[in-house]
């Protein structure tokens, strides 16, 4: 289906850039769930372990930020798409 | 400062009559690190706690106890006290008082005790009233046998079709039904099947006599009796605790003083007549370390510095660890607790303290971005700085206020008092109209912030940037993912020198080489795409080419350049400078929208601005921008310190596994007057 109306356009555009957040957020919420769990559990038993933890918690933290790439690059640089009209 | 304090493999040896006093000294000094000797050299062996030292150990334990007995925790020190001061006290410390604050203790232990069993008791009584026979009915029948209890609906019928010569009270109780029931002996455990169908819990009946009611009455009393004998016991160990405190926690430290003198010779190599000590100086120390030991034996001592090609050779095939001692100035200091929560640095490491302390504050007060919100963190800070005095929240503190001041600084830069719309514009004016339309023609819209008698200052007059505008996003784009360069560009510059400090060439110029390489040029091939300046980008992706060819021909081969997305994804990630300012900026602006473009007009219907609406506009205002500000501490903290974790750390940092830290063998005094 073509899409001929750019109001359209932009609306879908919108929402695929909500998705784009939204859905790298669950997934990253996801992933820090099993490592969180898992780091508390080590830093009950090995306060030291703070540090170390804290940084794998945080590596799936970076996919919600690709999330959020695309969904500037949907929201900001969206004039190569209005080629497609 | 950006490397451990460089150390010297030093011997010291002697004859055993002179290590009581080469003890004293090293204690005093408080400069050297000493390897434990752990065997293997023949003649040598372990040496013995010296003197006193199983008395002093005996007498620690005791004064722990009572600490602990008193609730006696380290704290800030109020009085310091002389070391004669404490010996004078110590006997009454630990005879009298240990005596009395132990028997006190154990009283009120045993008090507590028997209030529990009291109200078990109750407990259990509770449900009997509701069957109300004498307490001493329930026990000693030889040829009968009670069952007392809950249950979950009615067992008269069920027990007399087993036994018919059985007699089933029942009374209810808070919606249970409570029943007793005295069967003949023989016919027990038929009875007992039948109750447990119907759900049956049994009450240990309290050998007590008479009514049950009266029987709680009594226990009651007796409860009540022993509480109003605890409370004067618990107000004395309170009153002792706030007497003897101070005098207790300088004892404690008198005690682990001597008890750490005496047992230091448990970490040298000694022989029937000698000793050494091996162990680990910082080079600027030595000599006064030498000749501080030869002054008090009168040189009748041998202190020796092994040169480094041997220091060398210990680490490697011994396996010592050189102890790493970082030395930053006193406002660089704090930030060591965020290199110490992920692991000390290698004695070959760089410290990167000082790094974060760069760019820790510029990311987190890029992030936050508000004058208000920056002066309320410091000023409640101020407050808490009073109440928590310990080491570690102190340290939090100065950290989080540093970076507070660079809030403030890009507050300015962001055009921001609590949150866009907010003061800004009251205290400094807005942009007319007219040039707000011009500026969003020629496309240098930056957003309306202020201008009034300041004006707009910057290249094409973009500052104070308005973070919401889609220019100062892209903008702000750019800058993030830059900043990531240069913060990542500097991680790997280390991470060469590191890896060439361990004489690792091959790691150093063929794996953490064109990573820098590969980053620097990648960003800029962006840059060069975006500008539409072609030759850059041509340039920079030969570049871009050359550092994955460099990769590959690294110690990891082909699986070398399979790490390429990872770092794509580091440059990536710091656009979270970006991203989580905009959440913070978005709560400000709703609430600031709320409260003047909603709420207000809406509650005051006219022209004028009422009471009413201009009480609760407030109130909403002060609510969101509370609970934005909390949000706004944690999440700038944590996220650079991400940033620095696993972005910056992974290039260079603890790729050797963590260090041990320098604990030279002496004592800050705290307590105790030096």
């Amino acid at each position: 289906m073509a899409i001929t109306d750019a109001g359209v356009m932009y609306g879908l555009l919108a929402v695929g850039a909500g998705l784009a957040t939204g859905l790298a957020g669950i997934g990253a919420g996801v992933g820090e769930q099993g490592i969180g769990a898992a780091v508390v559990g080590v830093v009950a038993e090995e306060p030291g372990f703070l540090g170390k933890g804290l940084f794998l918690m945080l590596l799936p933290e970076t996919l919600i930020i690709f999330g959020l790439a695309v969904s500037l690059i949907l929201m900001f640089a969206w004039s190569p798409f209005a080629a497609l009209l | 400062m950006l490397r451990p304090v460089e150390m010297s493999r030093v011997v010291v040896a002697g004859s055993k009559n002179v290590m009581e006093s080469v003890v004293e000294k090293l204690h005093e000094l408080n400069l050297m690190h000493i390897v434990n000797y752990t065997g293997g050299a023949d003649y040598f062996e372990q040496g013995k706690t010296m003197g006193k030292g199983k008395e002093f150990s005996e007498n620690l334990i005791k004064l722990r106890s009572i600490e602990r007995y008193l609730d006696i925790k380290p704290k800030a020190p109020d009085v310091r006290f002389a070391e004669s001061e404490v010996l004078s006290q110590m006997d009454d410390l630990l005879g009298r008082l240990a005596n009395d604050v132990t028997s006190t203790y154990e009283r009120i232990t045993a008090i507590e005790a028997e209030i529990k069993s009291k109200q078990d008791q109750i407990n259990a009584l509770r449900p009997l009233a509701a069957i109300d026979l004498p307490i001493e009915l329930y026990s000693g029948y030889e040829t009968l046998a009670v069952f007392v209890g809950t249950v979950e609906s009615a067992v008269d019928a069920d027990v007399a079709k087993v036994a018919p010569k059985s007699e089933v009270f029942t009374g209810s109780f808070k919606n249970t039904t409570v029943v007793a029931v005295f069967v003949p002996v023989e016919k027990a455990s038929e009875v007992q099947a039948v109750l447990a169908e119907h759900g049956f819990a049994e009450i240990s009946v309290p050998k007590l006599t008479g009514a049950p009611d009266v029987a709680i009455a009594t226990l009651e009393a007796e409860i009540k009796r022993l509480e109003s004998e605890k409370e004067p016991l618990q107000k004395k160990l309170k009153d002792l605790k706030k007497q003897y405190e101070d005098i207790i926690l300088a004892a404690d430290e008198y005690l682990s003083i001597q008890t750490q003198k005496t047992d230091a010779p448990l970490r040298f190599a000694t022989s029937d007549n000698a000793f050494v000590i091996d162990g680990y100086v910082p080079s600027a120390d030595y000599d006064k370390l030498k000749s501080a030991l030869e002054s008090t034996t009168g040189g009748r001592i041998h202190v020796e510095r092994l040169p480094d090609s041997e220091m060398e050779e210990l680490v490697e095939k011994r396996g010592e660890d050189i102890p790493t001692k970082i030395e930053n100035p006193g406002i660089v200091k704090p930030y060591e607790l965020i290199t110490r929560l992920f692991a000390i640095p290698e004695y070959k490491e760089f410290d990167p303290t000082l790094l974060i302390f760069v760019f820790f504050p510029i990311m987190f007060g890029m992030i936050l971005g508000d004058v208000g919100y920056g002066i309320m963190i410091i000023l409640v800070l101020m407050m808490l700085k009073k109440k928590f005095r310990t080491e570690g929240w102190t340290q939090l503190i100065n950290i989080v206020m540093i970076a507070s001041v660079w809030s403030i600084i890009f507050g300015l830069i962001f055009g921001e008092i609590f949150g866009p719309m907010g003061l800004w514009g009251k205290i400094f004016g807005q942009l007319p109209h007219e040039e707000i339309l011009a500026l969003e023609e020629s496309g240098r819209f930056f957003g309306e912030g202020v201008f009034g008698p300041l004006g707009r200052v910057g290249p094409m007059g973009m500052f104070p940037l308005y973070r919401l505008a889609t220019n100062a996003v892209l903008m702000l784009i750019g800058v993030s993912i830059f900043i990531g360069v240069l913060h990542c560009g500097i991680g790997s510059i280390l991470g060469v020198k590191t890896e060439l400090n361990y004489g690792e060439k091959k790691h150093a110029y063929f794996e953490r080489l064109p990573v820098l390489i590969f980053q620097v040029s990648f960003a800029l091939l962006l840059l060069g795409l975006v500008l539409g300046f072609m030759p850059l980008v041509y340039l920079m992706g030969l570049l871009v080419v050359v550092a994955i060819v460099m990769m590959v021909m690294g110690p990891e081969g082909v699986m070398g350049a399979t790490h390429l997305p990872f770092y794509v994804s580091n440059l990536i990630s710091y656009l979270r400078l970006l991203a989580i300012g905009l959440a913070s900026v978005g709560v400000a602006f709703a609430a600031n929208k709320l409260a003047f473009g909603v709420i207000m007009p809406m509650l005051s219907g006219g022209e004028h601005l009422t009471m009413i609406a201009y009480i609760v506009g407030v109130i909403v205002l002060l609510v969101v921008h509370f609970i934005n500000l909390l949000l706004g501490i944690l999440s700038p903290f944590m996220h650079p310190l991400r940033l620095h974790y696993v972005e910056m750390f992974t290039k260079f940092y603890s790729q050797h596994g963590g260090g041990v830290e320098y604990s030279p063998f002496g004592h800050v005094r705290r307590y105790l007057k030096v």
